[in-house]
């Protein structure tokens, strides 16, 4: 079938179908080239784009035709695209309302340069024969999310002929847009343009119809994959880096310079430009991974920072290679935004951004964090292809998750970093690690907006002010839940299996937790019902702890009624009782520990269904501390402290000495406002 | 008197008034213990019979802290991982110099000491512009015949300061930093900005600064009455004198400097438990006291510099106050002049 269509294409251009378009776009998008690699990937939407940026005015002229093939068992009479440029046409379009929802208004939103939007200046279908129907009148604005007929993100255009199962079309467009001060991580600031979500892209037809989200806040994208062979005309000198590899460069007559990136097997492209990136180069080896060649375009003041970078590259392509599947394209190319770009930390296929600052001790957070979670989004995101609209978690969370294990693995210690002085100033605490359980899954997120929505619902809908902890945190939560209470082999086989069966696919949730029951053999239904299917927060907690020696009083043994009742101490034994209590609405089975003062210690184990439960036992040693989930394998707990309880408490001693040090604090502090006095 | 001279004249002074050093430690010591008091108890609570006490009470526990952050209200909220070492140093200079809101209760309790401060400044210029000692009627007097002057000035001051932070800084460091910096794509020269921000912020806050602190010296050294004409004082005193005085000024900023560059190097991290819990303390207050001693060298520095640069060199404060005796005691006194009907 892509042989089909990528004859019809080169036909177009053979017979010089092009079409009017913006005055200084090309007269027709290049053919899609060749393929070079047997398919790994539907590859049903493929794109052809010219594209020509104007820095001064910051516009970009394209021209694209998208090959289009339907892989659902429906007819479509039409066609829709994403027009994501248009979440930033005005303060009414559905993006910028969910943004003021949330509560951030930056006030760069309303200075008229900053805005962006992206206008369909020509929509053709041609038909197999050559011919080309205009529809450009037809094409309407729809708001099939939310209603909003102010939103201009999504468009459809009626076909005369519907496009059966398995058929293919051809739909050449032509577009201009205004590239807006950064949004979403798309955008310019001064010479440094950063270019996603940027070309008209049709939306993914499943059986049950167009899979075409407006662009909500919290939410990103969804795309079926294709070959993406693209030209992009910049002003010559300016550095290019894109989706995939650059096959040749052409010097214009007007000063500009045409890249030409190619890339298969991807369902995105995004590119950035500018005359003062540095370009650094190195390579992934493995001795059973394939080589990846990384390019690395930075900040000439990140140069320093080039080799940081690169390692991270590296232990993303090794961990999640040797834990997941193998990464394919056989390169990655790492872009260091620029200062204020606000495009850091985002991924694209065989494309990311990371971020760090002048001034970034070593061992700490970035650029190696984010690094390697943009770049683990190529596995996560970029071949599992799962709809980042509905189903966020499903690339974010586990991405997060896995992020955080590489860090662990790779560049423990690191330390958390404060800023100061305008934020130029780093300082790094050293008397608190970042761990994993806490900083890489989260958990101080995850536990102020854990309520916000249970993470089944689409996440297009999720409050817009604690979406990002219901997918990131609460995911990386649950999953490394997951991996305490399987295994860490159970978990990666899990993750493996889903990894090779789905990828260059679009799974849902329900294949992931399949793969999961499948892989481990249990039901884990009751799990993901918790964690997935509702908004349940966990808390347990020890209620009290008494260890008392047990004397019995009363009548024992043969005391005939009316004898004083004599009281009789068998043995010195201590009756020790625990009541642990379920404080949150989640339910998830934990052990009950109980440690005596001669460190023998007992443990049960409890469904955690009840409120309460108390569990007892007679030793002749008195009890020292009891625990519920001692081993901490309920990370989604978002009270840990409740967890033990000691006969012998430390709280006074910690409070005396933290307390002094806050002493300190506050002392220097007064002294410091003693400047006005 | 030159600025080093007076320098030097000003550490001679405070050197030879240990108790004012002392005093005024103390005073901060105790404005501050009873909100450590309320902060013990609030984590001793959170806390609870829980095991994370054992952590926290040897090293730290960050998973305990950010549960605790997470339901803190008040006071509680200033406590956070920054309050350790170095990190509260640069914690508070960089949130002074970024106008960085304060919690509630903090702002009570330093307006509180501040008026504090103003009070006992009185008795602390006055000890150091005799530069003998003054016995504690001596420094009260002074405290209490120079309070409600001082305070009249801290008024004057605080108003101004409250529209420098207000108005002037939000207008350099935020709005006309952002605009320079709008396109800018290099950190680097976005730092070079704010620093020149800070640069030109922190030169008007000097300039009130040491206008505020001679008018401030010569409310005392000069018995004077309006708090108004002192600032004029101040200023004119400033301006006649303006090397001197900025030279001065100069020499306790680095002095100032040192000491944080001192304590940066040897200032403990995170207190452990026992005896080096112990140590952290006595090491954080040692830096506590060389603060004071600080504060009280640019009082007695300045003091010598106005008091060696006006035309009579011997110049010093009022007299001592002679109070009067009770009425009790007057009325014996002056028994035998008494009239009763």
């Amino acid at each position: 079938m892509f042989g089909r269509s990528t004859a019809l294409v080169a036909l177009l251009i053979a017979s010089g179908a092009a079409i009017n378009v913006a005055p200084q776009a090309p007269s027709s998008a290049a053919a899609v080239t060749a393929p070079a690699v047997a398919p790994r990937s539907p590859r049903n939407a493929s794109y052809a784009i010219t594209a020509r940026l104007d820095p001064a005015s910051r516009t970009i002229s394209g021209n694209e035709i998208v090959t289009w093939r339907n892989t659902s068992n429906i007819a479509a009479d039409a066609l829709r695209f994403h027009l994501y440029y248009n979440a930033w046409r005005n303060t009414a379009s559905t993006w910028m309302r969910e943004r003021r929802l949330s509560g951030r208004t930056p006030e760069q939103e309303y200075e008229p340069s900053n805005w962006g939007w992206i206008d369909v200046t020509n929509i053709r279908v041609i038909g197999v024969d050559g011919s080309a129907g205009d529809l450009t009148s037809q094409l309407r604005f729809i708001a099939p999310d939310d209603g909003n007929t102010a939103d201009r993100t999504v468009a459809e255009v009626p076909l005369t002929r519907a496009i059966g199962p398995g058929e293919t079309v051809n739909v050449q467009i032509a577009w201009s847009a205004h590239v807006p001060r950064t949004f979403a991580r798309t955008g310019a600031v001064g010479n440094f343009f950063f270019i996603a979500q940027w070309f008209p892209k049709i939306g993914v037809l499943e059986n049950s119809g167009w899979n075409c989200h407006q662009f909500h806040v919290s939410t990103e994208f969804f795309a079926d994959f294709g070959i993406y062979d693209v030209r992009l005309t910049v002003p010559r000198g300016w550095i290019v880096g894109a989706t995939g590899v650059e096959r040749d460069r052409r010097d214009e007559a007007d000063g500009t310079t045409t890249h030409h990136y190619y890339q298969e097997d991807v369902h995105d492209f995004a590119w950035t430009t500018s005359p003062d990136l540095v370009e650094r180069r190195a390579t992934f080896e493995h001795p059973s991974l394939p080589r990846a060649d990384l390019r690395l375009l930075l900040q000439k003041e990140h140069v320093g920072q080039a080799e940081r970078h690169f390692e991270a590259a590296r232990a993303a392509l090794k961990y999640y290679g040797e834990w997941f599947g193998p990464y394919p394209y056989g390169h990655l190319t790492i872009v260091d935004p620029a200062w204020q770009s606000a495009a850091d930390g985002m991924e694209y296929p065989t494309l990311i951004t990371a971020g760090t600052s002048w001034l970034q001790p070593s061992h700490t957070e970035d650029p190696e964090d984010v690094t390697v979670h943009e770049a683990g989004h190529q596995f996560w995101y970029g071949i599992v292809a799962t709809n980042e609209f509905e189903n966020a978690w499903m690339d974010e969370g586990i991405n997060t998750f896995a992020t955080a294990r590489v860090m662990q693995e790779r560049f423990a210690p690191t330390y958390t970093l404060k800023r100061y002085f305008g934020g130029f100033i780093p300082y790094r605490l050293l008397d608190f690690p970042r761990t994993r359980e806490r900083d890489g899954d989260r958990l101080g997120n995850y536990r102020t907006g854990a309520k916000g929505d249970a993470q089944s619902t689409p996440s297009w809908q999720y409050w817009p002010g604690t979406a990002g902890s219901i997918t990131y945190d609460k995911t990386a939560l649950w999953l490394h839940t997951l991996e305490r209470m399987l295994g860490w082999d159970v978990l990666q086989r899990i993750l493996s299996t889903y990894f090779m069966r789905f990828q260059f696919k679009h799974p849902k949730p329900q294949d992931f937790f399949d793969v999961a029951g499948e892989v481990s053999g249990r039901d884990l239904t009751w799990f993901f019902d918790q964690v997935y299917r509702s908004s349940n927060v966990f808390d347990y907690g020890v209620e009290t702890l008494r260890s008392e020696t047990d004397s019995v009083e009363g009548f024992v043994d043969k005391s005939p009624p009316g004898t004083t009742p004599r009281v009789e101490l068998k043995q010195v034994l201590y009756r020790t009782q625990v009541v642990v209590r379920r404080y949150g609405e989640g339910i998830f089975p934990v052990d009950v520990r109980v440690v005596f003062e001669n460190k023998e210690e007992v443990r049960w184990h409890w469904d955690g269904r009840d409120r309460w439960k108390m569990f007892e036992v007679e030793k002749p040693v008195r009890a020292a501390f009891a625990q519920v989930d001692p081993d901490r394998v309920l990370l989604l707990d978002v009270r840990y402290t409740n967890n033990s309880f000691t006969l012998e408490p430390q709280s006074a001693r910690a409070a005396r000495k933290w307390s002094l040090a806050w002493l300190i604090w506050l002392q220097d502090h007064l002294l410091t406002y003693g400047f006005f006095v | 008197m030159a600025a080093a001279a007076a320098f030097r004249e000003g550490i001679r002074r405070v050197n030879h008034a240990p108790v004012v050093v002392a005093g005024m430690f103390a005073v901060t010591l105790l404005v501050s213990l009873p909100l450590a008091y309320a902060l013990e108890t609030m984590i001793a609570d959170h806390l609870g019979a829980s095991l994370a006490a054992e952590s926290l009470a040897t090293g730290t526990n960050y998973d305990w802290w950010q549960e605790f952050s997470a339901q803190a209200t008040g006071l509680g909220t200033t406590f956070l991982a920054t309050i350790s070492g170095f990190a509260a140093v640069l914690n508070n200079l960089s949130g002074l110099l970024d106008h960085a809101p304060l919690a509630a209760t903090i702002i009570g309790v330093t307006a509180a000491w501040m008026v504090l401060w103003s009070f006992l400044s009185g008795g602390v210029i006055d000890r150091f512009a005799r530069a003998r000692r003054t016995r504690s009627h001596g420094f009260f007097g002074a405290c209490g015949m120079h309070f409600w002057r001082l305070l009249r000035l801290a008024a004057i001051a605080w108003i101004v300061y409250a529209i420098l932070f207000q108005f002037v800084h939000r207008w350099i460091l935020s709005d006309t930093y952002s605009w320079l910096t709008r396109d800018l794509t290099a950190e680097r020269t976005g730092f070079a900005v704010r620093l020149a921000g800070y640069a030109i912020f922190g030169a008007l806050l000097i300039a009130c600064n040491i206008v505020f602190d001679y008018a401030r010296i010569r409310i005392v050294v000069e018995d004077r009455r309006s708090a108004i004409a002192a600032v004029l004082a101040g200023a004119r005193f400033v301006r006649r004198h303006a090397a001197g005085v900025l030279g001065l000024y100069g020499l306790n900023a680095v002095a100032f400097l040192v000491l944080l560059v001192v304590y940066a190097l040897v200032a403990p991290g995170a207190p452990r438990s026992g005896v080096s819990m112990w140590a952290a303390l006595v090491l954080g207050e040692l830096y506590i006291v060389g603060r004071h001693y600080l504060k009280l060298l640019f009082y007695a520095s300045e003091t010598a510099f106005f008091q060696g640069a006006l035309a009579h060199a011997a110049y010093t404060a009022a007299p001592v106050p002679v109070w009067p005796d009770s009425p009790a005691a007057e009325m014996i006194a002056n028994a035998d002049r008494t009239v009763t009907s």
